[in-house]
C-alpha cells in the first residue's frame, strides 16, 4: 500500500533528539524520510548542518555515521560493499542526508562514483544554497542574485557576480542514467513521501533533492519555511520533477500554478539589493528552465 | 598606522592585502572563515582576485596554478582542510615554487571541533604530505604578531621557492586584540626567471616534479636539501622572557606559549627563577637555543596543547641532560595559567623522576587528578 500520511508511522527515528535551529527544513526531511525508510536503515551524513545539529542532541535512533565532506557517496559505497560481505545487506536501507556543499561541491566526484558504480542507496541532497552552517557562504547552487558571506550584494549580481548557473544536481544526476532521481518539496509531503517510497524500492542508487529554506540565513521569519518551499514550486524557481533511468522526465506541476518570481524573492533579505532589471533576468532565467523542463517532458 | 581592535583572522586577510596578496583561494571552514570572507569582499575592491573553490583539493591546486605564474597567491583552512590539501603542499614543495598557507588549527583528530588546538604540529613541521619536502612554519601567539608574520611570510615564501605556512589556532584566530595593520604596499610584479607566465620571445620554460628518472630525482632532493640548509642557517625566530637567570624553562608556541607567559610572570612574584623560551619558527627548529639553554637550566617543562608533538623536539635538543616536563591541554581545551603555574611549582619544588617518558608521566598525573 502506498504511503499516505495517514498510514504515516508516529514513531519518531530522528529522536533522541537534535538542536537545529527553529524551523530548519533540512530537519524536516530527514524525520519525514526516516519515517518511509523504517529502522532497518543505516544513515550517513557529510559535515553540514545535520551533522552538527544531530551529533550534539545524541543522534537518530538508528545506526549513524558521520562521513568526510568529499566522501559520503564514497562511505556509502563502503557500507554497501560491507554488509553484503558480512551477507546482511537484504532488507536493509541506506540513506545519505548531506546538504548542497557536500553534494554538489566538495562531494560530487564521490556521489557521481557512487551513482554510477549503481550502489543502492537513496541520496537526499537539502539544499540551503550554501555553506549555512558556517556563516552562509556560497555555494554551487547559490541562486544568481543572492548576498552571502563570500559574494556581498555588489557582487552578486550583474557581469561581475561570482554566482551564475547554479548546479542543476537533478539534472546532473539523471545524466548518470541512475534509476530515479527528482526534486522534492518539504510543501508538499505527499508527494516527497511518495518519491522517498519509490526511491527505496528501485534497484540502484536514487537521487533526492530537497530545497531546504534557511530562514536564519536568507533572512525571513522562522514560521514561514513551509510558505517559502511552496512559493519556489508555485514561482518555478524550485520545479518538482523526477526521471526515470535518465530519460522518463515528469513534471509535477500544471501550467496554472505559476506565480511571479518576485513573490518569492521579496520575501527574503538575502535578495533585498534587487534591481527591477534582476528581476527581470531571474525571471527569464526561471521561465527558460521551466521550458527546457517541458521539452524533456515532452521527448519523455 | 594606529593601533585598533581586530579579529586575528581579519587582520591576518588585511596583512596579506598590504603585503601584496594579488590572489587568494579558499574554501570556508571553521575557525578561519573570516579569512576568506574578509578577502571576498576586499580583493575585488582592490581589483585583485578572490575565489571561493568547491574544495581544500581545489583551492590548493589553485594556488598551485596562480602560484606558477609568479604572483603573490594564498590559501587559508582549518585542521581537516589542510589535511585535504596535502597532496598539493608536496607537488608545490616538489615543483619548488612560493605560496602562503594559513593553518588555523582547531580540535582532532577526524572532524573534532573548532575549539583552539595546536594537533597539527607534527603535520606541519615534520610533512604531512608525502616525499622528502620541508615547509617553513611560523606560530603567532597575539594578533600583531599574526600580521607582522604574515607580511613576513611572502617574503620568505619567494625567496626560498618554498611554502610558508602560519600555524595559529582558533583561538587567536576568533580573538580581537588591538594591533597595528602596516602600510599598504604597492603590487610588485617580479619577472621571476622560473615562472610560467607567456613565452613570447623566449624559451618556454616548465614546472613540475616529475623526475622518473631516480638519479634526476635525486639531484632534486639534494637541492632541495640545501635550500632547507640556507633556511636553518638564516630564518630561525624565538622569543626569550626572563632566561637571564632562570633555572626552569618553560616552552610554548602560539597560544600555550602565551597562556605560558601569564604564568611564568605569576612565578617570578613568588620567587621562582622561571623563564620562557617561545619559539615562532616551528621549521626551522630552534633547536641551538635549545641545546645552549639546557646547558644553563636545571629542568623545561614543555606546555602544548597536543599530546606532546613539540615536545619530541625539544627532548632531542635537551639530550637528556637535564629533564624534561610535560604539560597538555587536548581536544580544544586551553590551558588556564594556573594550572601551568601549579606545573612551575612542582617542577620547582619534587625531585623529577627521568625514567619515564615525560608524556606517560603527564598521562598517569592528569589522569589521577581527573579521576580525584
Amino acid at each position: 500500500m502506498p504511503i499516505s500520511i495517514k498510514t504515516l508511522t508516529n514513531e519518531e527515528l530522528m529522536a533522541p533528539g537534535r538542536t537545529g535551529c527553529p524551523g530548519c527544513a533540512a530537519m524536516l526531511v530527514a524525520r519525514l524520510a526516516l519515517k518511509v525508510l523504517g529502522r532497518q536503515t543505516i544513515m550517513v551524513s557529510a559535515t553540514g548542518c545535520v551533522i552538527s545539529n544531530i551529533t550534539h542532541a545524541g543522534g537518530p535512533s538508528i545506526p549513524f555515521i558521520h562521513s568526510l565532506l568529499p566522501g559520503s557517496g564514497s562511505l556509502i559505497s563502503g557500507i554497501d560493499a560491507g554488509l553484503k560481505a558480512l551477507g546482511k545487506r537484504n532488507g536493509i536501507n541506506l540513506m545519505v542526508l548531506a546538504g548542497d556543499g557536500g553534494t554538489a561541491d566538495i562531494g560530487f566526484q564521490a556521489l557521481s562514483g557512487a551513482v554510477e558504480r549503481g550502489h543502492k542507496f537513496l541520496y537526499i541532497c537539502y539544499d540551503n544554497e550554501g555553506y549555512m552552517n558556517t556563516g552562509g557562504q556560497r555555494s554551487g547552487t547559490t541562486p544568481y542574485g543572492s548576498s552571502t558571506s563570500t559574494t556581498p550584494t555588489n557582487m552578486s549580481v550583474g557581469k561581475h557576480s561570482s554566482v551564475k548557473n547554479r548546479k542543476n544536481m537533478v539534472l546532473i544526476m539523471a545524466a548518470h542514467h541512475i534509476p530515479f532521481a527528482a526534486t522534492a518539496s518539504i510543501a508538499y509531503p505527499q508527494d516527497m513521501l511518495r518519491k522517498i517510497e519509490k526511491a527505496v524500492q528501485i534497484e540502484g542508487p536514487s537521487y533526492i533533492h530537497v530545497l531546504a529554506p534557511c530562514n536564519y540565513r536568507w533572512g525571513f521569519p522562522e514560521d514561514q519555511s513551509i510558505n517559502l518551499a511552496k512559493l519556489a514550486v508555485e514561482t518555478r524557481i524550485a520545479p518538482l520533477v523526477e526521471v526515470e533511468h535518465g530519460r522518463k522526465y515528469t513534471l509535477q506541476m500544471s501550467n496554472r500554478l505559476k506565480r511571479p518570481v518576485q513573490e518569492y524573492l521579496s520575501t527574503q533579505k538575502r535578495y533585498r539589493h534587487l534591481s527591477d532589471e534582476n528581476i527581470a533576468e531571474i525571471q527569464q532565467a526561471v521561465d527558460e528552465n521551466w521550458e527546457y523542463l517541458e521539452q524533456l517532458a515532452n521527448i519523455g | 598606522m594606529a593601533r585598533e581592535l581586530l579579529k586575528g583572522n581579519v587582520a591576518m586577510a588585511e596583512a596579506a592585502v598590504r603585503a601584496g596578496l594579488e590572489a587568494y583561494f579558499g574554501y570556508p571552514i571553521t575557525p578561519q572563515t573570516e579569512v576568506l570572507e574578509h578577502l571576498s569582499a576586499r580583493l575585488p575592491e582592490l581589483g585583485r582576485t578572490f575565489v571561493q573553490a568547491e574544495s581544500e583539493v581545489a583551492a590548493i591546486n589553485m594556488v598551485y596554478g596562480a602560484a606558477c605564474t609568479g604572483t603573490r597567491v594564498m590559501s587559508s583552512s582549518s585542521s581537516p582542510g589542510v589535511s585535504l590539501m596535502m597532496e598539493g603542499i608536496s607537488y608545490i614543495s616538489g615543483t619548488e615554487i612560493p605560496a602562503v598557507l594559513v593553518n588555523v588549527m582547531r580540535g582532532g583528530p577526524g572532524l573534532g571541533n573548532i575549539a583552539p588546538s595546536q594537533g597539527d604540529y607534527n603535520q606541519a613541521v615534520h610533512g604531512g604530505g608525502h616525499g622528502d619536502y620541508n615547509m617553513i612554519v611560523l606560530a603567532p601567539s597575539t594578533v600583531q604578531e599574526s600580521i607582522d608574520l604574515m607580511v613576513l611570510a611572502f617574503d620568505l615564501a619567494e625567496k626560498y621557492r618554498m611554502i610558508t605556512m602560519l600555524l595559529t589556532d582558533g583561538s587567536i584566530g576568533q580573538m580581537m586584540e588591538p594591533a597595528e595593520l602596516p602600510e599598504m604596499r604597492p603590487v610588485v610584479r617580479k619577472d621571476w626567471d622560473w615562472a610560467t607566465n607567456g613565452a613570447i620571445g623566449r624559451e618556454r620554460r616548465i614546472l613540475s616534479s616529475i623526475y622518473i628518472n631516480p638519479p634526476l630525482e635525486e639531484e632534486t632532493n639534494l637541492r632541495l636539501m640545501k635550500t632547507w640548509q640556507k633556511v636553518q642557517a638564516n630564518e630561525v625566530r624565538y622569543k626569550e622572557y626572563y632566561l637571564d637567570d632562570a633555572e626552569f624553562i618553560v616552552v610554548g608556541f602560539g597560544t600555550s606559549g602565551r597562556v605560558a607567559l601569564s604564568a611564568v610572570r605569576a612565578a617570578r612574584a613568588q620567587g621562582i627563577k622561571v623563564g620562557l623560551f617561545r619559539p615562532i619558527s616551528l621549521n626551522p627548529f630552534p633547536y641551538a637555543m635549545i641545546d645552549e639553554l639546557a646547558n644553563k637550566a636545571s629542568a623545561f617543562l614543555v606546555v602544548e596543547m597536543n599530546s606532546g608533538q613539540m615536545l619530541e623536539d625539544i627532548r632531542l635538543a635537551v639530550r637528556g641532560r637535564v629533564p624534561v616536563e610535560f604539560y597538555a591541554r587536548l581536544g580544544g581545551i586551553v590551558p588556564f595559567p594556573d594550572e601551568v603555574l601549579s606545573e612551575i611549582q612542582r617542577v620547582a619544588t619534587t625531585k623529577l623522576n627521568t625514567d619515564q617518558h615525560p608524556r606517560d608521566a603527564w598521562l598517569a598525573r592528569f589522569t589521577a587528578q581527573s579521576e580525584r
